[in-house]
């Protein structure tokens, strides 16, 4: 049965501590700032009539934190706090485990704080429970920078079933990348990057001439990283049922698809905007497969890299990512509805 | 950045592992009683890095000539790797005349002024030293990088907090490198620790902190060669924070009942065969740098046999600089 009144919140304690404050200017999101964010969600959702939160638990003292809520500015409204009862690895294991339990137990929303990775592992066990997303990585397309009082006020909304989720909460896409005979898939939720090294190494993808192929599920010109390459050429929301499939140059010898070479000014990483050069690229469809044009090398889902491969690779857009809570959208639905006045 | 070898680190960190291996049969082949640390030919207390190569190679493959290490009380993987001659090492290890400090340091004390490698056994005390070491290579205008190695628990010693505090005021060349092996001797860090990140600790400070999981020699390798790239280049000092793991105990003899179930699921864990699995080594090429290993570990446990044991009179000798 549902319960209608509690809410998921994942804050991944791992996220902003990768190989990109070094070779960039990532940000640093230290374990307090993401307890001082939970503590403003918390806000946001008990004044909206949430009455539970399931946190996931962590080594960092975020979620435990969260218990002396008493003292805090609007503590007196703070939901119930749960802390998921798992023993931790400190590994994307307890994100996993923290996400199945939420949806065990029915939860009207999750608030997940962290990066594209962080979403990634959410989203694979989310199903249809719609998801705020919260950026605290560092170099993040699906989730924004959200001010977690107001997103919390949203995901309330949403959690307590007033507000259309068609309308606020629809449906994302992934991309799915897959190598048969190494038997191998994973799921994206912004982009796939074939990439010409044979390397794994510290995960994240920071040198743009290692790219070969990029494939996108959707291309904001207003967003960061290797998703904002297709921005420029075309923009693509997050919910049309297209995406984008780009070769870079001069790697390309296919030529089935048709626009000239083009160069490229894109921010792909904090502080990093870089020239890239691009061959050719199409859109893709729904449920469009297409076979990767490399032969061997690493794949990158979502901005980190996570195998190498030596044999065929397809990789296919799909119509069934995490539902997506617009705060923006929802905010503004509360408003025309009066969901947050009183009538005198 | 250094270019990566593949072969290079695989037979590096099997080079360190096979001398660990032999350290750790040699001291407790004629300790008795077993608990007399202070009997045998190896006398002393006795830290093994086993499991932690991915640091030190991945750190160290980066290092010229000139750069300088202070490493802790678990030292062995950080000298080997930097280039201190293993004959030598091995004297000192046995006590002999031969030995970088001619027997009287023992294994926690192992220096060596031609290659600016130097431990302690005081934990944190390197982190100041190597910001000497780093000043000094500033003012003589050298590219030369100073590498501060300490585990997880030296982080919260104020040594480590006026080293960080120093460096990035004076934007020094130094690459803090805290090696997390989940216990500072027998204590998690939840159990000591408000902060349990460093690399959130970096931040306090305006430096790049960096944690790289997994124990995985060519994921360090990257970040410490922007760490170190940054450093050669006047950008700055930096932290990388290394998850690693220490598959014996935190010294020779301990039983590591505060260990539990995870001492059952160390074998897995061990990142050597798991990086020749990645590159792909046959059995027989395993075999082989095994035994190159091995030969020159021979060779290494020979000249400290055959060295002189130090005398009465030399107790006197070498006792001030």
């Amino acid at each position: 049965m549902k319960d209608s009144r509690a809410v998921g919140v994942v804050a991944n304690p791992a996220s902003a501590r990768d190989i990109r404050r070094l070779v960039a200017d990532g940000s640093a999101v230290t374990a307090h700032q993401k307890l001082n964010l939970l503590r403003r969600l918390m806000a946001g959702l008990g004044r909206t009539g949430v009455d539970e939160v399931i946190v996931m638990g962590d080594r960092s003292g975020i979620a435990t934190g969260l218990l002396d809520g008493a003292g805090r500015p609007s503590g007196a409204a703070w939901p119930r706090i749960e802390i998921v009862e798992e023993e931790l690895t400190g590994t994307a294991a307890d994100t996993i485990n923290a996400t199945r339990r939420m949806v065990a137990r029915a939860v009207g929303a999750i608030v997940v704080l962290g990066g594209d990775g962080t979403h990634r592992l959410v989203a694979t066990e989310c199903g249809d429970t719609p998801i705020v997303a919260i950026s605290t990585g560092t170099n993040n397309a699906f989730p924004t920078p959200l001010e977690p009082t107001v997103a919390g006020m949203a995901a309330g909304l949403v959690a307590t079933g007033r507000l259309d989720l068609d309308r606020v909460a629809k449906r994302t896409k992934t991309l799915e990348v897959s190598c048969p005979a190494q038997q191998r898939t994973e799921r994206a939720l912004v982009d796939v990057a074939i990439l010409n090294t044979d390397r794994v190494g510290s995960g994240a993808v920071w040198e743009p001439g290692t790219v070969e192929e990029l494939f996108l599920c959707f291309a904001q010109p207003d967003g960061i990283g290797l998703s904002a390459i297709g921005g420029h050429l075309q923009p693509v929301d997050r919910y049309e049922p297209i995406g984008l499939a780009i070769r870079m140059a001069p790697n390309s010898a296919a030529t089935d698809l048709t626009e000239p070479t083009q160069v490229v000014a894109a921010p792909i990483g904090p502080g990093l905007i870089a020239d890239i050069e691009v061959a050719l690229w199409s859109k893709l469809a729904v449920d469009q497969s297409i076979t990767a044009s490399t032969a061997s090398g690493t794949v990158a889902v979502d901005g980190e890299r996570m195998f190498r491969f030596e044999s065929e690779l397809t990789v296919t857009l799909r119509a069934d990512g995490p539902r997506l809570v617009d705060v923006a959208e929802a905010m503004d639905l509360a408003a025309r509805t009066g969901l947050l006045t009183e009538p005198d | 950045m250094t270019e990566l070898n593949q072969l290079d680190l695989y037979s590096m960190m099997v080079r360190i592992r096979q001398f660990e291996a032999r350290v750790l049969n040699e001291y407790h082949a004629d300790k008795s009683p077993a608990w007399d640390i202070g009997a045998g030919l190896i006398p002393g207390e006795m830290h093994l890095s086993a499991g932690q190569e991915p640091a030190a190679v991945g750190v160290c493959a980066h290092l010229k000539k000139g750069d300088a290490i202070t490493a802790p009380h678990r030292p062995h993987h950080f000298a080997l790797a930097h280039g201190v001659d293993m004959n030598a090492m091995m004297a000192e290890i046995y006590g002999r005349t031969t030995g970088l400090c001619k027997g009287k340091g023992g294994h926690m004390h192992l220096f060596d002024p031609e290659n600016h490698f130097s431990c302690s056994g005081i934990i944190a005390q390197g982190y100041p030293v190597a910001c000497g070491h780093a000043l000094a290579f500033k003012r003589k205008g050298t590219d030369n990088v100073a590498v501060a190695v300490a585990g997880e628990g030296a982080a919260n010693q104020g040594a480590f907090h006026e080293s960080l505090n120093l460096a990035a005021l004076w934007n020094l060349p130094v690459v803090f490198v805290i090696e997390d092996n989940d216990w500072a001797i027998s204590v998690p860090r939840s159990a000591s620790t408000a902060n349990t990140s460093n690399a959130d600790r970096a931040a306090g400070y305006g430096m790049p902190g960096v944690r790289v999981e997994n124990n995985d020699v060519e994921a360090v390798f990257e970040a410490a060669g922007a760490a170190v790239d940054r450093a050669r280049a006047g950008e700055g000092p930096s932290l990388l924070e290394i998850h690693t793991v220490r598959l014996w105990g935190h010294f020779e003899g301990d039983a590591q009942a505060y260990r539990g179930a995870e001492l059952e699921t160390l074998d897995e864990r061990d990142p050597i065969p798991a990086y020749a699995a990645a590159i792909g080594l046959s059995d027989d090429q395993v075999a082989d740098i095994q035994a190159e290993a091995d030969a020159e570990v021979d060779a290494a446990v020979q000249f400290a046999l055959d060295s002189p044991v130090p005398t009465a009179d030399d107790a006197l000798l070498h006792v001030f600089a």
